[in-house]
């Protein structure tokens, strides 16, 4: 069995649920005025996980995807993540620049660029609201985009936030445009078990034994 | 079934089988798929490496997410169901860089070039014979293996699938 799914209390739990569902509305907003569409989200999905097990949580694991990447420096470390099913990341460019590239393989400097922005501007806006929530320094971090399977996205983004450190927990979440927007994404986020605790610390909330 | 078990290797995960067998690593990307086989005991195993290295400070949770402990725990397994190290040969695919495009994607600590390199070193120190291996560069990688033919192909979104290699000697034709 995995050590490393470490438990949280209740009030833990609901704490980062709280949290990051505040944050990802602010990022889910960030988007809706980048794009001019409306944008709505899940309710996040907090889980201690074993790390290998997030690749499969996110949609159709052998799906094409773009996944950008951000992370997280400051008192809290971690990893953020977005990942936009292929056609969906075309529709976003296709709102953003007015045209989409064909395939995996046509994407030029422009079109990497438009997702690298995307990743800035939804990640910071999630960071800075709880950043605001919890007196913490946060920073977001250049992104990185990466085209490739949902699986392969995932799964490297895990590999690099065990690296760092043993992970406490992922939350996940899926937006979705409306009305006339059929635009899908996943929002994933790994941060480091001390990165947690300090976050406890910050919200007054005791560390589960 | 002409193509025996199928078989899905995930992350962190260790699969062997005697007999008709497929084995599926899907979407390596920094990960590591590492296939052995021993021919005359009718023998494969696979391992889906995450990490090079074991944390010294810490319990190791599953054996296969490291290079240093999930090489030897597939060759045992391997060794239970009859194999015997010496004979084996492997094949490697994996250990990319895919976030291709951003300004740090670069400078990033490369988790997936310090696998293969960690893979490669563990495997040179076992003499152990590397038949084929397609690792680096920033295109996701899912490797197949069918056993009967002993056919190792790897699929990439932007190449599609070409084969990486034959582990049987004597190619044989497919059983129907």
């Amino acid at each position: 069995m995995s050590e490393q799914t470490h438990q949280f209390g209740l009030m833990e739990m609901s704490a980062i649920r709280e949290m990051s569902n505040i944050g990802l509305g602010h990022a889910t907003t960030a988007l809706a005025n980048m794009t001019g569409k409306s944008f709505n989200m899940e309710i996040p999905n907090v889980e201690t996980v074993a790390l290998e097990q997030v690749p499969l949580m996110m949609g159709n694991p052998e799906e094409v995807a773009v996944g950008i990447c951000m992370p997280i420096d400051g008192d809290i470390t971690g990893h953020t993540a977005f990942l936009f099913p292929w056609e969906s990341a075309q529709d976003l460019w296709r709102m953003l620049i007015g045209t989409a590239p064909e395939t995996p393989g046509d994407i030029d400097e422009l079109a990497a660029s438009v997702m690298l922005e995307i990743g800035n501007i939804v990640s910071s806006s999630f960071l800075n609201a709880i950043s605001d929530m919890s007196n913490l320094k946060l920073h977001a971090t250049p992104p990185m985009v990466s085209v490739d399977l949902v699986y392969t996205i995932a799964a490297s983004i895990v590999a690099e936030a065990e690296m760092d450190e043993a992970i406490a927990l992922a939350l996940e979440t899926r937006l979705y445009g409306m009305d006339d927007c059929a635009t899908t994404g996943y929002f994933l986020c790994v941060p480091t078990l001390s990165g947690l605790n300090q976050l406890f610390r910050a919200l007054g909330i005791a560390e589960a034994a | 079934m002409s193509t025996g078990t199928q078989l899905l290797v995930g992350m962190a995960d260790i699969k062997v089988a005697k007999g008709p067998a497929t084995f599926t690593c899907l979407g390596l990307g920094s990960c590591i798929g590492l296939v052995a086989f021993d021919e005359q005991a009718d023998v494969w195993g696979m391992v889906h490496i995450m990490l090079p290295e074991a944390f010294k400070d810490k319990p190791v949770d599953k054996v296969g997410k490291f290079a240093n402990t999930g090489i030897p725990a597939m060759i045992a397994e391997m060794e239970k169901l009859g194999a015997n190290p010496s004979r084996m040969v492997m094949a490697l695919a994996g250990g990319a860089q895919v976030f291709k495009f951003g300004s740090a994607a670069s400078s990033r600590l490369d988790v997936g070039a310090r696998n293969a390199e960690a893979t490669l070193e563990i495997l040179r120190g076992m003499r152990a014979k590397i038949s084929a291996q397609d690792t680096g560069g920033s295109s996701g990688r899912t490797m197949i293996v069918k056993s009967d033919t002993g056919v190792v192909t790897v699929r990439t979104v932007h190449g599609g699938e070409t084969e990486l290699c034959c582990l049987r000697r004597g190619r044989r034709s497919v059983a129907a």
